[in-house]
């Protein structure tokens, strides 16, 4: 895994890794924004869930797990992937390209916690609180959800991540699942959910996790007001081979690679191994989910030369991959056509 | 001519073979101690300077030192995070601000060269290739 930082843990997947449907978890990215919990049991966890519901409660992890399970295979990707591309550079953690990865999702879903609380008619907002720790006096990590969003078949509380039990830098012994939304929305060691009558109001929500509602001048500041919280993924793809900066042999060259698009699905892959100037058709991949990404391939006859390969996606809702990322000031969102530079001999 | 399969003295092929498995074994040895070292350092440091022990100890108090090595800011962006830093409860005493926003500007601005950030262990004990 590529360190980013071992405190706060913030590991990403290197991109040659995205060559099977679902991650394997020790390759699955890690993103914290504070210290993980120090000690967590699964028999002393609780989630308490109140705020403005008729019936608020407590549950247990035993009495979690008895509730009806359901699986979702979802790309979970940091709403700050790619930020290192942006230019001019903006601070945070400088994710390369691998600040995503894939894994089936189980456990209950949210909608059925919450009709047991009864949500009174005046909850619109979902929040969540983890267990992470917090250094000195930075705010807590809490974020919530619209209510819409929180009712969906898809949404989860979940506790397993590929048939196994959530590990600790994945979220032990539950956390919240919000299928196709940036990897913030999906609260790790999760403890408390609150109904609440309007948005939570903290850094995370606002200045933080906030887009441009009209693109502006790269490096130029933006209004609060004139933000939106950031909540679905882009369409965007990934190269996961060959990798930048190889040297192949000149025949036939596979390029392969991993696209997605948050709620949306995959409709095209094209590439361009001329730099941009032509595109082609890539070859989807089978295993398909609707929150999951497709892996895709492409067979070149690659003669001898330098070249600049390009990947990109166009999703379900007519958006394809702009030529331009939309800079702002958190360096959220990234998604231009991702490019890979190589020689052939 | 052939080589008696029970013969006790090694032929040229089995020679070689032994050398290379030697030498392969030795690089892959060399690779595990070298990606071992660098995954397992605790911490790397901050730059030598005029403010590198107030910033070690304003900074480092909550996050490591690879947080602030990555970053690539002009001074008015450094500016603001350490505003937001001291917010959060970094402790900076305010004749140190300044010194500190030219620190960091000087050692972490746009003109400097890219951060390579390590690889730890996980990916090496995975087995996975690289395929480049």
């Amino acid at each position: 895994m590529i360190v980013r930082s071992f405190r706060f843990v913030d590991l990403e997947t290197p991109v040659e890794y995205f060559n099977t449907w679902l991650t394997p978890v020790p390759h699955f990215f890690v993103r914290n924004h504070m210290h993980e919990p120090s000690e967590l049991s699964a028999d002393d966890w609780r989630l308490n869930v109140g705020g403005e519901v008729e019936k608020p409660f407590t549950l247990s992890l035993s009495e979690l797990s008895k509730l009806e399970t359901h699986s979702v295979v979802n790309t979970l990707e940091c709403a700050g992937n790619g930020r290192s591309l942006h230019r001019p550079q903006v601070p945070g953690v400088q994710w390369g390209k691998g600040a995503v990865s894939t894994a089936r999702f189980s456990g209950p879903r949210l909608r059925d916690i919450l009709q047991r609380a009864a949500v009174k008619p005046t909850g619109k907002h979902v929040m969540f609180r983890g267990l992470d720790e917090v250094p000195g006096k930075v705010p807590p990590f809490i974020r919530s959800i619209p209510l819409e969003k929180a009712i969906d078949s898809d949404t989860l509380v979940a506790t397993h991540m590929n048939g196994a039990p959530l590990t600790k830098h994945h979220g032990f012994p539950a956390r919240a699942l919000v299928p196709g939304w940036i990897g913030a929305a999906s609260c790790k060691w999760l403890t408390e959910i609150k109904i609440l009558e309007s948005e939570f109001v903290g850094n995370f929500m606002s200045p933080g996790y906030r887009f441009p509602n009209q693109p502006g001048k790269p490096g130029e500041a933006v209004k609060p007001e004139d933000t939106h919280p950031v909540t679905a993924l882009s369409v965007k793809s990934v190269i996961s081979g060959p990798l930048d900066g190889a040297s192949l042999k000149a025949g036939k060259v596979a390029i392969h690679g991993a696209a997605w698009a948050g709620e949306a699905d995959i409709v095209k892959v094209e590439l361009s191994t001329d730099g941009g100037t032509t595109w082609n058709p890539a070859r989807l991949g089978h295993d398909q989910a609707h929150y999951a990404w497709r892996l895709w391939n492409y067979d070149w006859k690659a003669k001898g030369g330098d070249y600049t390969i390009l990947s990109r996606a166009t999703d379900s809702q007519g958006r394809t991959q702009p030529s331009t990322p939309v800079w702002n000031p958190s360096g959220y969102l990234y998604n231009a056509p991702d490019q890979v530079k190589i020689h052939v001999a | 001519m052939s080589h008696s399969l029970t013969s006790n003295r090694p032929t040229p092929w089995t020679v070689i073979l032994r050398r290379s498995i030697a030498v392969a074994l030795g690089v892959i040895a060399f690779a595990l101690t070298s990606t071992f070292a660098a995954s397992q350092k605790a911490a790397e440091d901050l730059p030598a300077g005029p403010m590198q022990a107030k910033a070690t100890t304003s900074c480092l108090e909550c996050h490591e030192a690879r947080i602030i090595l990555q970053q690539r800011l002009s001074k008015a962006t450094w500016t603001k995070e350490v505003d937001k830093m001291i917010k959060w409860g970094a402790v900076v005493d305010a004749s140190d601000h300044d010194p500190l926003v030219d620190y960091l500007s000087t050692n972490f601005s746009p003109e400097q060269p890219a951060y390579e950030a390590p690889r730890s262990a996980v990916e090496k004990a995975s087995g996975q290739k690289r395929t480049k």
